[in-house]
């Protein structure tokens, strides 16, 4: 449950960061700022409402998820994109090693190394031909599935 | 342009090794705990970095550095978010939070002067720096040394990692894992 909500932490971080910033024409360092702070007061003002674990790690997760939203348009990234790199900074975070805890700018490398080996990927899969013909051909296998169940509901 | 191609292949180097010092260090612990899952999940993200590295575009081809004027607001940023941390019990990402978004209407003081746009950048880097606890970084002798020397990677990286997420985080640890390491070997 506790690797669940920080996961979604990491999600929401990127994105929403992303979001205010193109959305609301604010520039990336009032984003990701204002939103960490907006996070980090909150779980100061109600640290009974989730787990220790939590109350302590979700700001954290969502102040370093922050950076992968921090940026530009021209790297043409989306928001699955950005998600997937929350997905995997939240991953990275909960393996991360005790020897670099209280370093700062750890979560800002973690960050580039999620943000990097995300859009890596992708790249990498648009590029290649039989792997784009893989995604396409897995895509169309899964529509009508959740076409279907989402009818019988 | 030779000097300029040796600082660029230099700090992409020196990136590049924190980034790998970094994942090295993670799957030495997981693989000591024999934690198997974590190890190859390390290892994986390793492998989709290098292609990071290989297929997306991340520096522009100019070679231009950050003035000074504006990369002294590193080490600035780093005390301010340091002392804040220190002499209040709200905890790190509260203290860089405000110190960001203080720093963030700077710009607003006046559009048209364009010194003043690069200035919330600058800070939020340093900010990173401050965020460091006082285990790491003892006194403010040592965050102000941390600071100094992500303001001269975040002078030298101007075109490197352009507009990148992640990259002003990177280069305070960079700052901050040059002078851990000189203090732990002093």
């Amino acid at each position: 449950m506790n690797t669940i909500a920080l996961i979604l932490s990491g999600i929401a971080g990127a994105t929403l960061t992303y979001f205010v910033s193109t959305h609301f024409k604010q520039s990336t360092v009032r984003a990701s700022a204002l939103l960490s702070l907006v996070v980090g007061l909150f779980f100061y003002a109600f640290p009974d409402l989730l787990n220790t674990f939590l109350t302590k790690n979700i700001p954290m997760v969502f102040f370093g998820s922050s950076f992968i939203g921090m940026v530009s348009s021209k790297y043409q990234v989306n928001y699955i994109h950005l998600a997937m790199a929350g997905v995997l900074f939240g991953m990275i975070y909960l393996l991360k090693s005790d020897f670099f805890i209280g370093f700062g700018g750890m979560l800002g490398a973690i960050a580039l190394i999620a943000l990097l080996s995300t859009l890596g990927v992708t790249k990498f899969v648009s590029k290649s031909n039989s792997l784009k013909k893989g995604v396409q051909n897995a895509k169309a296998t899964l529509k009508p599935i959740f076409r279907e169940k989402f009818k019988r509901k | 342009m030779k000097k300029h191609k040796v600082i660029r292949i230099f700090t992409i180097a020196s990136i590049l090794l924190i980034q790998i010092i970094f994942l090295i260090k993670l799957v030495q612990d997981k693989y000591a705990a024999n934690n198997r899952s974590a190890t190859l999940t390390i290892l994986l993200i390793a492998i989709s970095l290098a292609l990071g590295y290989r297929y997306v575009s991340l520096h522009h081809k100019l070679y231009a550095y950050e003035k000074i004027s504006v990369a002294i607001w590193v080490p600035i940023g780093a005390l301010a978010c340091y002392s804040l941390n220190l002499h209040t019990n709200l905890g790190s990402v509260i203290c860089a939070g405000i110190i960001g978004t203080i720093a963030s209407f700077i710009p607003s003081i006046s559009k048209d002067i364009a010194y003043l746009q690069k200035i919330p950048a600058a800070i939020y880097c340093g900010v990173f720096v401050g965020m460091s606890s006082s285990l790491v970084l003892p006194s403010t002798q040592f965050v102000l040394a941390s600071g100094t020397l992500a303001g001269i990677f975040y002078m030298l990286s101007k075109k490197l990692f352009f507009g990148f997420g992640g990259k002003l985080g990177t280069i305070a640890f960079c700052g901050v894992l040059v002078v851990a390491l000189i203090n732990y070997l002093a």
